[in-house]
This record gives C-alpha cells, structure tokens and sequence, in this order.
C-alpha cells in the first residue's frame, strides 16, 4: 500500500501537485538564498559596476566613467606600493607561519600531559582579535616598551621596531606569525595524528632515523593538509589589515599599508568607494587565481605522492 | 641498531624511570638516553613557550601598575606599584563602555548564531537530500561564497545596505555577518546530513509530518554536535571581526562592539600604557576564558572547518 501510492502520484503528475511538492523545498532553502544573494552574490558584481563609477559612498548619484579607476590603481604610487608590501608579508608570512607550524607539530605530536600544554600554550592568540594583537604588539614594540627595556637590561640600544622602514615591515611579518602559526600547527598535528602508527612501525623496522620517517612517512601522508595550510595562510594574509591598523597604523610613511589597508582608507577615509571597488575587484581576482594557482599546483604534488 | 652515546656530552640523569620492558627494546633503548636532540628539543619548545606567553604575562602585570613603572620594569611587579585603580578607570572609561561593549557583542554573536543556523540547517537538509542539479547549483552557489573575502565585497554591501536603508544599522549589521557565515555552515551542515539516515525522513513521514516539521523536529536534534561546531566558529569570528561593525555599523551609530570600542579607546592614546594595559586585559578576557572552557571544541572545530572546506 505504502509503495504504491506514491507511484500513483509520480505516473501523473498535474503542474499544481508539482508544485506542492516543491514548495517545501522553496520554503526551507528561499531565505538563506535570499540573503546570500543579497549580501554576496549581488554585492561581487555591484563592485565591478562600482569600481566604473565615482561612487563616493554617500549619496545614490554618480556617474560612469569607465576604467578610469583601473588605470589609476596600476598607476598610483601608494596603490603599488600597498599591493608590494602585501605580497611579501602574504609570501613570508606563508613560509613562515607554514614553517614553524609544522616544526613545532612535529616536535609536540605526542599526547603527553606536557605537549597539551605547549599546544594550548602556542595557538592561544589565534582566538584573540588580530586588531588587539596589533594594540598588544605596538605596546612593547614602542621606542620605550617592553622589548626595548628588556634590550636595555642586557645593555643593547633600543630599536627601532615600529619607526624605521624596514624594522617596522619585518615587526608586521613577525606579529603576524607569533599570532597565527599556532593554527597552522593544529591542523598539521591533526593531520600527522591521522598517519596510521603501522606505517610508523614498518619504517622502524627498515631501520629508518626520526628524519627518515617524517620525510618520508608522515610529509608524504599529510600533502592535503599542506595544501590547506598554505591556501589558507596566502588567502588570508593577502587581506590582512587589523593588525597593520592597529600595530603601524601603515607607518612609518606609509611603509607598511598593506591593499586592504588602502582600499578602506580610499573608500571610507576619502570618500572614493569607486576607486577603493576597482581596487577590490583586483585583489578578488588575484586572490581567487592564486589561491586555486596553489590548490592545483599542491595537487600535482598530492598525486605525485600517491602513485 | 646501535644507540651512539656521545662520550663528550656529561651523561644526564635520565628523568623519567626506565622505560617498560614490554615496549619494543629499540625504542625502549633510544628512550632511555636523552640525546643532543632531546635536550634541543624542549629548549626550543621552552623558548618559544616564553615568546607565547611573556606578551600575555606583560599585559595582565601592566594593567596594574602606573605609567613609569610599567617603562621602567614591565616584567616586574611589587606591593608598592600595584594598583586597582588603573583597571578601575579602564571599565568606568566614557570613551569606552567595557560592560556594554560585552554585552552588545554578545547579543550581536548570539543573534547571528541563530540567523545563521536558522537560515543554513533547513538549506543544508534540502541540498543533502535533493539528487538534480538544482541541488549540486545550489550547493556550489553557497560553497563559492567561502573564496569571496569580506572586505572585498564591504563596498558594494554598504551600497546595497544604503539602499535598503539599513546602513549604520543593527540589522544590517546582523544581516551582513549572518550572510557571511552561510558558506561553511551550509557546508559543514550538508556534509552532516549526508550521514543521517533517510529512515529517520521517512519514519517522520509516516507518522503523518510534514516536511518542514520533520526536519525541526526529528533531523534538527540530531545535528547537535555539527551545530556545536559552527556556533563555536561563528562566535570567534563575530567576537573577533572589526572591519564589518566599524564600517556598518561606524562611529555615527554610537553602537561599540568590543574591537570597536577598543579601537576608539586605544588609537588614540597608545602611548598611555595606564589606558593600553587595562582595557587590552578587559577585552581580551572573556574570549580567554572561553577558549579555556571550550578548548577542546574550539581546536576540533577549526580543524574540521578547515580540513572538510
């Protein structure tokens, strides 16, 4: 009985009956579909139509005037200079922060009561707002912080960690690794945690060192975690801003703005939202290409290691 | 295997008892002598502990000290420095409502956990258990939202919210953070569902339920541990976000979130360690004490988050 109702139904089906049989469907998923379209998928091509216009974020007029704004991003001085300070903290701070992750995972893999510690001990910051590891940072870096007090106990001069160009962009580089390898070494420890212990067994028994068996044994099992480490690293350090805001303030002489930095201050410090959306489209583009240039370089490597 | 003990190093006391005979005898072997390499090991991991955790100590210690000695000892405090007064003025600071930021910001997380969940679960369900491609379009639409930074579409969403008239507006606010947080929930949601029997549909089908009041009332319960993982996600991420309440919400509303509120505090006084210390504590304990308290969920749900998007 139960079976052939519904097959009853199905053989024929009138348009109304369809659609009573859809609108449940409709009525779960129509709202989140609304609100995202609104909030995203409207907003990513409202900011190409955007970045063709002088927009200056307050009243609803304004006029076309073509890639005007594209060419001035390639031309502006501070622009460039942004979107080149931008590429080296995302490319060191990738290395590094993907460096020490899994240096520190591979010395803490353990379930000592010890390396619990240590591992809450290292990712903490990660749930504290980069804004205040920024306030936190800039307190101690200051010419009469506590770094430099602690360099004058030991007689050294004080430096210049935020106020000369480059102490200031490697201060930025550094903050950002203090507060982030900690992530990337849980997702390392997960993945080296899921390296079956035979496998570990075997390579003891061929006679292979400590080193033998993490390049060879657990590097080799952890690629896909690799992979979303450093997708995940270079994608979010290319929108770094929090920390520079509240760290430099882009200072000393602008040094270190990064392009989030600039897009905001164009946008909402200077009123030039069309200039800081064509900037946007931009750094959407090149993020989308390079964080897909890096999942498929990774998988060549994820194959490589399977075969 | 021949364990090599190096005749030059001063043999150290083994600090944990000999190890159990049971285990493998080369493993139990190289256990027993704590080579260069052990010895170099936690003297790193110490170093780095130390470079995690004196900015901690520095803060809490300098929250309760004047100006000068903050400069001239920051590692140090006594009975003659320390002070309640400089916390004290910190929490009573017109420029800056602790108290209130607290629990604006808590009623900002907790509204968007519920919007978030309330919009992602019933979507999640109809695309983990739909089969055309309807369903797939739908799950890619939501999933590409996950590669869009939000400050890149910051521009547009405050266009989109002056025309609405929801700029410089809680809803708006809630809106905008609600949508940002549907790519990994549905995401994470669907994942989930795909391993909820579809017995448990049909026994809810049979007992007369409608679609809708079969998955609130029989599926939804069961997702506890998935939705135990976005809240936890959601409720760093909005406790932590800056840019979305200061450019959505901005100055003219007169609404502080804590990172706002601390932004308006600090920037401008940063070289007034007496302001710096004591409000940077204030803001940052209660998501230490939450990570404390949730550690265990907070670290298994990035993990997942991370790994399965």
């Amino acid at each position: 009985m139960a079976t052939t109702v519904p097959l009853a139904r199905a053989r024929r089906r009138p348009a109304a009956r369809v659609w009573r049989d859809r609108l449940p469907g409709i009525v779960m998923g129509g709202p989140a579909v609304l609100v995202f379209l609104a909030m995203f998928i409207v907003p990513m091509f409202l900011a190409f139509v955007l970045s063709l216009t002088d927009w200056n974020g307050y009243s609803l007029n304004f006029t076309f005037i073509g890639f005007d704004n594209y060419t001035e991003a390639f031309r502006n001085p501070r622009t460039v200079d942004a979107a080149i300070f931008t590429a080296v903290v995302a490319f060191c701070g990738t290395v590094l922060c993907n460096a020490v992750g899994l240096f520190i995972a591979a010395l803490i893999a353990g379930n000592s009561r010890a390396n619990t510690l240590l591992r809450t001990i290292f990712f903490y910051p990660y749930i504290i707002s980069s804004l205040i590891i920024g306030f936190l940072w800039s307190a101690m870096l200051s010419p009469e912080g506590a770094v430099n007090g602690l360099l004058g106990h030991l007689g050294v001069a004080p430096l210049p960690f935020l106020t000369e160009v480059t102490f200031a962009k490697a201060s930025v580089i550094l903050t950002i690794v203090w507060a982030h390898f900690g992530f990337n070494m849980i997702l390392f420890l997960a993945g080296i945690k899921s390296v079956p212990t035979e496998f570990y067994e075997a390579a003891t028994v061929d006679g292979a060192s400590k080193w033998q068996q993490f390049r060879n044994v657990t590097l080799p099992l952890i690629a896909p975690v690799f992979t979303v480490n450093l997708v995940l690293t270079l994608v979010g350090l290319l929108k770094v801003y929090d920390v520079v805001l509240a760290l430099t303030d882009g200072g000393p002489a602008g040094s270190t703005q990064t392009i989030v930095y600039q897009i905001l201050r164009d946008s909402f410090g200077q009123s030039e939202l069309g200039f800081g959306a064509a900037q946007s489209v931009i750094l959407l583009i090149v993020t989308a290409v390079l964080g897909l240039a890096v999942t498929f370089a990774r998988r060549g490597a994820e194959k490589k290691v399977a075969d | 295997m021949a364990t090599t003990t190096h005749p030059t190093t001063p043999v150290t006391p083994p600090a944990a008892p000999p190890a159990p005979a049971a285990g493998p005898t080369s493993r139990a072997r190289r256990r027993r002598v704590p080579g260069v390499g052990t010895v170099l090991k936690w003297v790193v991991l110490g170093l780095v502990a130390l470079v995690m955790v004196v900015p901690l100590y520095i803060m809490v210690i300098n929250a309760f000290k004047p100006q000068d000695a903050i400069i001239s000892s920051p590692l140090a405090i006594g009975p003659d420095t320390f002070s309640l007064e400089y916390l004290r003025a910190a929490l009573t600071s017109e420029k800056f409502n602790v108290v209130r930021a607290y629990g604006v910001t808590l009623l900002f997380v907790a509204l968007v956990n519920v919007c978030g969940i309330a919009l992602a679960a019933p979507v999640a369900y109809v695309i983990a258990r739909g089969r055309s491609k309807w369903h797939l379009g739908l799950l890619l639409l939501f999933v590409s939202g996950l590669f869009i930074p939000g400050q890149v579409t910051l521009i547009p969403v405050v266009f989109v919210l002056r025309v609405l008239g929801l700029i410089n507006t809680i809803p708006g606010f809630i809106l905008f953070e609600t949508a940002a947080t549907l790519p990994v929930t549905i995401f994470l949601f669907a994942a989930y569902l795909r391993t909820v029997p579809r017995d448990i549909d049909e026994a809810a089908a049979l007992d007369g339920a409608g679609k809708i009041r079969a998955f609130w009332s029989c599926i939804f319960p069961i997702m506890k541990p998935v939705v135990a993982t976005i809240v936890v996600l959601n409720s760093i991420s909005v406790w932590n976000d800056f840019v979305s309440p200061q450019i959505i919400l901005g100055p003219s509303s007169g609404i502080y979130t804590v990172t706002t509120g601390v932004y308006a505090a600090v920037g401008e006084f940063s070289t007034d360690y007496t302001t710096v210390f004591p409000t940077l504590l204030l803001a940052v304990s209660p998501a230490i004490l939450f990570f404390v308290l949730m550690q265990r969920h907070i670290i298994g749900g990035l993990v997942a988050g991370a790994t399965k998007g």
